[in-house]
């Protein structure tokens, strides 16, 4: 076995260095397929990530209508906070929302001079329980309030929710719908390129199939060098998403880095990249797989 | 009786272009023999050696060689028949970027020998051939005929029982074709069967050994010599 291992090794690395050029072109190839299938991951994964912290902080604003008298806020609360999917509920009087505003709008809050409390609606800031806090389940509770005849309007940015899912949604589809094209390529270049190194072998391999050396003697060595230059390219293709990764703070302006600096763009996670590493492994196999059924069969 | 090392039993080969290349053949070859097909370019011979390394199936017929049934041998056991033969060829098929030691130790790397001993073997064989001091020399430093000594070297260096030669010394002049012969027949004196294709039947009258002559794909006579003489034939010079 060991021996085994040493012969299919050293012709490995024989035909990589004795086809250097083809050998390149195909690590690079794969490389820049993996480059796009990897950005596009990095691309869902992030925003799939910035969906479930948003997803965590999401707050259900209940607006009361005007006029309703301060004696039913209590019994008001008392029923929200025995809904399902209810955590917290907080009163906000038209005191407190000015104060809010007041606050947010810091040195520029002279703008609010003139305008009185009553101007702005009493309202409920409703908490929901984790399990509640995603576009699906959010929509029962909001049905639930929507009964309460006290409430005027309720607010939760679930068009913001819904659109982002979608993107989202669109992002992981393109990925795969890439992914899937990128493989056919892939596959049809790596075994084109393990064709021309076949052949420029030729003459090697026909001398093995004459002396009766086993399939498995033949090809299991151009089976080694499509996983290498499967397990070469997916390395480079991480390599440079991460410097993609690095470099994009770099090159983009203040008022953005700002923006970013409050949403984390996190790198992939090291089980995605195992499973690139091993994705770009598994195509470098099957286009020498592909290869070896064309031109390797036994004369 | 000895079980024949080759049975050929009415052999058809016809190609998809209605060529006939092998009609009804039959043919024993015994364990030690040494075997001349002889017969003109295009009359069969390397056809049939070819169906023999099973590089071709017969239209039909039955072909069985050391107990292998050739016609019904699949894929994944083709290597275990060609183990136990040796081919050389016309143009020698020889890897120039290789020494010759490497060409010779290559056939029992590629079978599961370790590398060390391969080399060794390869030296002790090639001494056998006389290139014993040509071991390291590149392929392409050596004459025609010590290139054919090579490629005998290297069909024989894993000791198969049969050894099936295609115009060995078609590209060989009179003094390498002699060079080469007397290497046969060294083989042959020790017990290797030997299937021999020539059309040179100029060469064929200088040994004692059997004729098997093949015309248009058919065998015209393929008399069995007195086994006694095998052995006995001397190279002609």
């Amino acid at each position: 076995m060991m021996f085994f291992l040493r012969y299919v090794m050293r012709r490995t690395f024989q035909s990589m260095r004795g086809n250097l050029f083809p050998n390149l072109i195909t690590v690079g190839i794969i490389a820049v397929s993996m480059l796009i299938f990897s950005t596009f991951t990095l691309l869902a994964f992030n925003l799939t990530n910035f969906l479930k912290i948003w997803e965590d902080k999401i707050e259900v604003v209940a607006y009361l209508k005007r006029g309703t008298p301060s004696s039913e806020v209590e019994p008001l609360l008392k029923k929200t906070r025995l809904l399902e999917g209810v955590e917290l509920v907080r009163y906000v009087s038209p005191y407190d929302a000015m104060a809010f505003m007041e606050t947010k709008l810091g040195r520029q809050k002279s703008l609010l001079e003139g305008i009185q409390p009553g101007v702005l609606p009493p309202s409920f800031e409703i908490q929901l329980k984790k399990e509640f806090r995603n576009s699906t389940k959010i929509g029962e509770v909001v049905a639930h309030l929507k009964k309460i005849p006290q409430f005027e309007e309720i607010q939760y940015g679930q068009e913001w929710v819904e659109t982002f899912s979608v993107l989202v949604q669109i992002l992981r589809l393109t990925q795969w719908i890439l992914g899937g094209l990128l493989l056919i390529a892939v596959i049809f270049i790596t075994s084109n390129t393990l064709q021309l190194t076949v052949s420029s072998r030729r003459e090697e391999i026909e001398v093995m199939h004459w002396v009766g050396a086993s399939p498995s003697f033949i090809r299991v060595p151009f089976y080694v060098e499509g996983l290498i230059q499967g397990l070469l390219g997916g390395g480079l293709a991480i390599l440079f998403l991460l410097l993609l990764h690095q470099g994009l703070f770099l090159y983009i302006p203040p008022s953005v880095q700002v923006w970013l600096a409050k949403i984390p763009v996190l790198f992939l996670p090291p089980e995605t990249i195992v499973w690139i590493l091993l994705g770009g492994m598994v195509l470098g196999f099957f286009g020498s797989f592909v290869a070896s059924m064309r031109v390797l069969k036994y004369k | 009786m000895n079980e024949a090392a080759i049975e050929m039993d009415h052999v058809f080969k016809t190609y998809p272009s209605r060529i006939s290349a092998l009609s009804d053949v039959t043919l024993e070859i015994f364990p030690g023999e040494f075997t001349f097909i002889a017969g003109p370019s295009g009359s069969g011979k390397s056809t049939l050696l070819r169906i023999l390394f099973c590089a071709e199936k017969p239209t039909s017929g039955e072909v069985v060689v050391h107990g292998m049934h050739v016609t019904q041998t699949g894929f994944r056991k083709i290597h275990q028949l060609r183990r136990t033969m040796g081919i050389v060829s016309q143009d020698f098929k020889l890897l120039e970027d290789r020494t010759v030691n490497e060409n010779v130790a290559f056939v029992l790397e590629v079978t599961g020998h370790p590398r060390k001993d391969a080399k060794e073997k390869a030296s002790e064989i090639l001494r056998r051939v006389g290139l014993e001091e040509r071991g390291e020399d590149s392929i392409l430093a050596l004459s025609a005929g010590e290139q054919q000594r090579v490629a005998i070297a290297r069909a024989v260096v894993n000791s198969p029982p049969l050894l099936l030669a295609d115009e060995p010394t078609g590209n060989l002049d009179a003094k390498m074709t002699v060079e080469v012969m007397r290497i046969f027949a060294d083989l042959h004196q020790k017990g290797m069967t030997i299937l021999f294709a020539t059309q040179y039947t100029g060469l064929i009258k200088y040994f004692s050994y059997r004729v098997v002559q093949i015309s248009n794909g058919r065998i015209l006579d393929g008399k069995k010599v007195d086994t006694s003489k095998i052995g006995e034939a001397k190279a002609g010079e």
